[in-house]
Parts: C-alpha cells; sequence; structure tokens
C-alpha cells in the first residue's frame, strides 16, 4: 500500500433509504490523475467529499495516504492537511482580499507566520497569473480568476493530493480553459489528482485513468484512449456517446 | 443659459405629471402644501422667532411667547448630569466623551477583530468608569445612585452592548451546536427572554433577586439592571447571528474545514465575520431600539436622561415649559440614534453587504 494516495475499499453511502454509493473500490497511486466522470447523480461528488470527511460514509474503508477515514477526527484532521481541494463555486472568502484568503489558512491550518504565509501566497497566486489582483475581494474579480485563487488557497498549504469536484462548472465557458490550462500544469508536476469533470478534452489530455460512474456504481475504469475508443461497458458507451456528440 | 431654461422646462414638466395631473392631484398638492408650509411656519415662529434664549429674559416667558428656551440654560446641566455632583460634572462629560470616541473608533475598519475591539471597549468602558465612579487617583468618589442624565443613558447602552454582544455570540452558537443538550438549553434561555416584557425583566432585577438571591451576590442595582438588560438584548441578537449563520452558504464552512482549519477559526474568522455582515442593518436596528428602551429604567428609579428631564420641569419654576425640555431631550436622542443609523447606512454601503 505503500505509493498508494488514495485506497477505497468496499466503500457504501446511505441517504436514508437511499443508496448513494455501491460498493466502491478504488485506488489512487501518487502521482496519479483520475478523471472521475459520469452522469449527473451518480454519486461522484460524493465519493470525492467523502476522501476529505466532508461527507461521512455508512461502511467500507477509505484510506488517504496510510492514513484511515474514520471517526477518530485526529485522523481527519491529519488528511485536510495533506489534501487540498477546489470547489465548483469555489468558495472564496468573500470578505477578504484575495491575498488575504490565502493567508488566512496558512496561519491557522499550518501555523506559519504572517511574513511566511504571505511569501507562500504571492508566489503561488503569480503562479495562478493573479498577483495583479492580490488587494481586490473576490466579488471584484472574473469566474475563472476566482477559481484559480481558490486553486492557489489550496496549493499554499502543500498538498499531497488535489480534489476537484467539478472546477469548471460554474465559469462561463470563455473561462473553462484558462481554469483547466492551471489544473494541466499542476498534474505535470506530478500533483496526485482526484477529479470530478464533464471536461472530456481535459480528461482525454491529461488523465492517466478515468472512472466512469453510474447510479452509485463505478462501472469501468481505464486508461483514456481505451474508455473513449472502445469502452467495455454498455453504460460508458453511451456516456461517450452522449457527450460527443 | 439654454440648460437652465431646459432644468426649468423639466422641473414644470414634473410638477404637472406628478402633482397636477388632475384636479384632484391639484386640490390635493394645494391644500396639502399649504398645511405643510403653515406647520413648518408655525415650528419656526415658535422655536425660533418668538424665542426666550436667555436666563435674564426669563420674565419674558409667558404663555403668548415662543419657545422658552431659558429652561435649558437653567436646568441643561440636571437634564446632562441628574444629580451628579455640580463641581465633577466635567468628569461625566470627558466619560461620554471617551465613550463616544470608543464608538466612533469601533467603526474604523482598523479595529475589526474580535481581540481588537474586546481591548477597545474594555479600556474605552473601563475609562468611562473610573472617571464617572472615582474613588482612585485623587477623584473622589461618585457612587453610581448619582450618576443620571446623559450620562446614566449612554452608561447603560454601552454597559449592554458591551455584555449583551458576546453573550449573544455565544448564544447563537449555542443554538446551533450539534450537542442536542446545549442547543435546546440555549434555545430555551432565548425564548424565556424574549418572552418576558423588558420592563419585567428589570424589575426582577432591582426589586425580586435582592430577596431571592444571597446578599454577597446583590451586587449593586445599577449592575444588576445593566446585566439583567443585557440578557435581554443577548436574546434578541442571538437570534440576528443566527439568521446571520443560517445566510452564510454551507460551503463556506466546507472550504475552511477543507482547508484545515481549526474550528474555532472557521467560527471566528470566517463565519462570524459573514453573519455579522450579512446582518447589519438588523443589528444596527437593534442598537437603535436598545439605545432608546434605556429610558425604561426611569420606572426602576434611575434618573437617565428622560428622567433627569422629568425633574428639570417638576419643581413648579419651570412647569408651563415641559415642551421645551421635551424637544430637547428629543433632540440628544436624535443626535445618538441618526447617528448610529447614519453609520449602519454608510457600513452596508462601504462593507459589501450582499456580496458573495
Amino acid at each position: 500500500m505503500g505509493n498508494l494516495a488514495i485506497a477505497i475499499h468496499s466503500l457504501n453511502k446511505y441517504y436514508d433509504d437511499h443508496h448513494a454509493l455501491k460498493d466502491i473500490d478504488l485506488t489512487i497511486g501518487i502521482g496519479e490523475t483520475v478523471v472521475i466522470c459520469g452522469p449527473s447523480g451518480s454519486g461522484k461528488s460524493t465519493l470525492i467529499r467523502c476522501v476529505n470527511g466532508l461527507e461521512q460514509f455508512s461502511d467500507g474503508e477509505l484510506v488517504v495516504l496510510d492514513t484511515p477515514v474514520d471517526d477518530d477526527t485526529r485522523n481527519l484532521n491529519a488528511i485536510r492537511k495533506r489534501v487540498g481541494m477546489v470547489f465548483q463555486n469555489f468558495n472564496l472568502f468573500p470578505h477578504l482580499t484575495v491575498l488575504e484568503n490565502c493567508v488566512l489558512p496558512q496561519i491557522r491550518a499550518a501555523g506559519k507566520t504572517r511574513e511566511n504565509a504571505i511569501i507562500e501566497a504571492e508566489t503561488q497566486l503569480s503562479n495562478m497569473h493573479i498577483a495583479e489582483h492580490l488587494n481586490k475581494y473576490p466579488d471584484q474579480i472574473s469566474g475563472g480568476q476566482q477559481q484559480r485563487v481558490a486553486l492557489a488557497r489550496a496549493l499554499c498549504l502543500k498538498p499531497e493530493i488535489m480534489l476537484f469536484d467539478e472546477p469548471t462548472s460554474a465559469l462561463d465557458p470563455e473561462m473553462i480553459a484558462e481554469v483547466l490550462e492551471v489544473m494541466q500544469e499542476l498534474a505535470n508536476q506530478n500533483m496526485t489528482i482526484m477529479c470530478v469533470t464533464h471536461e472530456m478534452g481535459f480528461a482525454r489530455k491529461v488523465a492517466d485513468s478515468i472512472v466512469l460512474m453510474a447510479d452509485g456504481r463505478i462501472v469501468e475504469r481505464g486508461e483514456p484512449e481505451q474508455i473513449f475508443n472502445s469502452p467495455r461497458n454498455q453504460i460508458t458507451r453511451e456516456f461517450i456517446k452522449a457527450i460527443s456528440t | 443659459m439654454e440648460a437652465t431654461f431646459k432644468e426649468r422646462f423639466s422641473l414644470l414638466q414634473w410638477m404637472q405629471r406628478r402633482l397636477f395631473a388632475s384636479w384632484f392631484d391639484s386640490a390635493a398638492t394645494i391644500v396639502l402644501g399649504f398645511l405643510m408650509v403653515w406647520v413648518v411656519w408655525q415650528s419656526l415662529d415658535w422655536a425660533v422667532f418668538r424665542a426666550i434664549w436667555s436666563l435674564e429674559d426669563r420674565d419674558l416667558c409667558t404663555v403668548d411667547a415662543g419657545a422658552c428656551w431659558a429652561v435649558i440654560e437653567d436646568r441643561g446641566r440636571l437634564i446632562l448630569f441628574g444629580l451628579y455632583p455640580y463641581e465633577e460634572q466635567w468628569r461625566s462629560t470627558l466619560a461620554c466623551l471617551i465613550i463616544v470616541l470608543t464608538i466612533v473608533l469601533s467603526c474604523l475598519p482598523v479595529f475589526w477583530s474580535a481581540r481588537r475591539l474586546i481591548l477597545l471597549w474594555v479600556i474605552g468602558f473601563g475609562l468611562f468608569v473610573i472617571l464617572m465612579r472615582g474613588g482612585i487617583a485623587g477623584l473622589s468618589l461618585v457612587t453610581s445612585e448619582k450618576w443620571g442624565g446623559l450620562s446614566l443613558t449612554i452608561f447603560i447602552f454601552s454597559g449592554v452592548f458591551l455584555i449583551g454582544m458576546p453573550l449573544a455570540v455565544l448564544l447563537a452558537l449555542g443554538r446551533r451546536s450539534s450537542l442536542p443538550v446545549i442547543a435546546k438549553v440555549t434555545g430555551l434561555f432565548i425564548d424565556f427572554f424574549r418572552s418576558l416584557p423588558l420592563l419585567a425583566i428589570l424589575f426582577s432585577a432591582a426589586v425580586v433577586i435582592p430577596l431571592v438571591v444571597p446578599e454577597w451576590l446583590h451586587g449593586n442595582k445599577l449592575m444588576r439592571v445593566v446585566f439583567a438588560f443585557s440578557l435581554f438584548f443577548a436574546a434578541y441578537q442571538a437570534e440576528i447571528i443566527r439568521a446571520g449563520f443560517q445566510s452564510t452558504s454551507q460551503g463556506q464552512e466546507e472550504a475552511a474545514i477543507a482547508l484545515g482549519m481549526p474550528y474555532w477559526s472557521v467560527l471566528l474568522d470566517i463565519l462570524l465575520p459573514q453573519a455579522f455582515r450579512n446582518t447589519l442593518p438588523s443589528t444596527i436596528n437593534q442598537a437603535v431600539i436598545t439605545f432608546k428602551e434605556t429610558s425604561i429604567v426611569t420606572v426602576i428609579g434611575f434618573f437617565e436622561i428622560m428622567a433627569s428631564g422629568n425633574a428639570a420641569i417638576g419643581t413648579g419654576e419651570w412647569g408651563q415649559q415641559f415642551v421645551e425640555v421635551y424637544v430637547f431631550v428629543a433632540l440628544v436622542y436624535f443626535v445618538f440614534v441618526f447617528s448610529l443609523s447614519r453609520y449602519g447606512a454608510w457600513l452596508e454601503t462601504h462593507m459589501r453587504v450582499g456580496h458573495g
């Protein structure tokens, strides 16, 4: 298990009567980029939110960087310090400037000094090409810029795994590319990435493997070429056909 | 020339459309217009043109004359300071100014962090109490029974705010606690104090508590009243803050948790500031109501500004001038409350309320 970033075994999740995740088995190696796709309501977001404990699962096993996700909050805290997450709605803190959005979590979560946190934040923000907006508030910049700030904010904490929950779904079409671009850069730097997205172009180009979910189950996992060119599963075939037309 | 003509023309047009569109509109405009002018004229005539300003002319204060402002010159100090010793009234003035300064300072963004605000208020309020009470640093002792007038009003208001606001935050947090016991108990507490009239709460604090609580816990009457008032304020303010929490998106909390921020920081740095921003209009509203409600303490024997106003006209000597005194007291209230509302309006436009 040494070089596994995320190991999920027989994971089930129920919302009252609704069986949201069914016997999920999934492993993601360190440095791997895995894209999770599938029709809406298939449980993709629920699954990714289980990884850092935003969602609790009902039974099964979930191990992140050799630490089990369980009732022990210390484990969960340890995992959250090593796993970053980017959300569909950015979730920047609206009352803080772009810079402060990146600085505060470093001070509070990593116990850094303010000076060091500012240096780190400025580096990450300029990597994301938004160094000129440091003192603006989130609602003063575009959606694409906000999402890149959200990514910089997560990266400031030096995560070993990045989770992306539909990072481009709330963006206007012209801004999708700029976010996918920085995500690709991140993948090229060997970050471990678990990403829920509908951007099939991105999946094809960047992913090491694609996981297809439907109705709470993983129906197929494979390399992009195989998934796109010779899908084995009927649902996969229909899904690929639906999104490529 | 052309522009002014155009402006005048458009004003005429506007008047025609809005004020004289039909015979009924025209009649209403004329009648109401006359009424308005008459009321304004009468008020000015009374308050300014026919008014008697100086104490030396007090003999002219007859029923026919206008406002007799001489009463303010004669009794102004009683109204503003109550029974506070005459020679020491500069302390009362200074204390009030310190609180006003504290309020102004806490309006500056530099002080908008929990730690700085609390520090600022503890210092401001502390100085106020030291100046008012004395007994140290060469100041003579003036016990709180002798406090009165505006400074008592301000003392009660800022005391209630100082104790009530942190308490409100705690109650709001308690009510959204995941532990059912805490949520239930705070919920019960809030509902209890909201279901009682303020007057009943203050009476209990002033009169009933000393009968049922051991002597060493009594404190003085003013402290008990301020504390009871704070509980009442906190119950209402807690519900306002809770609404603020509810209006903050779930995503904010999740993002902060996912970043690994400890829960106290999620609350203090992320949720609470947004809850306050989102509910600023209601909070200012609550502050304004509280300021005005301080006048209720009159009935349990405190000489806040309303009561000292009554005292000023109660002697018979100035018995005819009650209108002038009430107008003066109303003006004092107006200055404070109006400043508060203007500050609230300013905050709303400058604090990005409603964004994000």
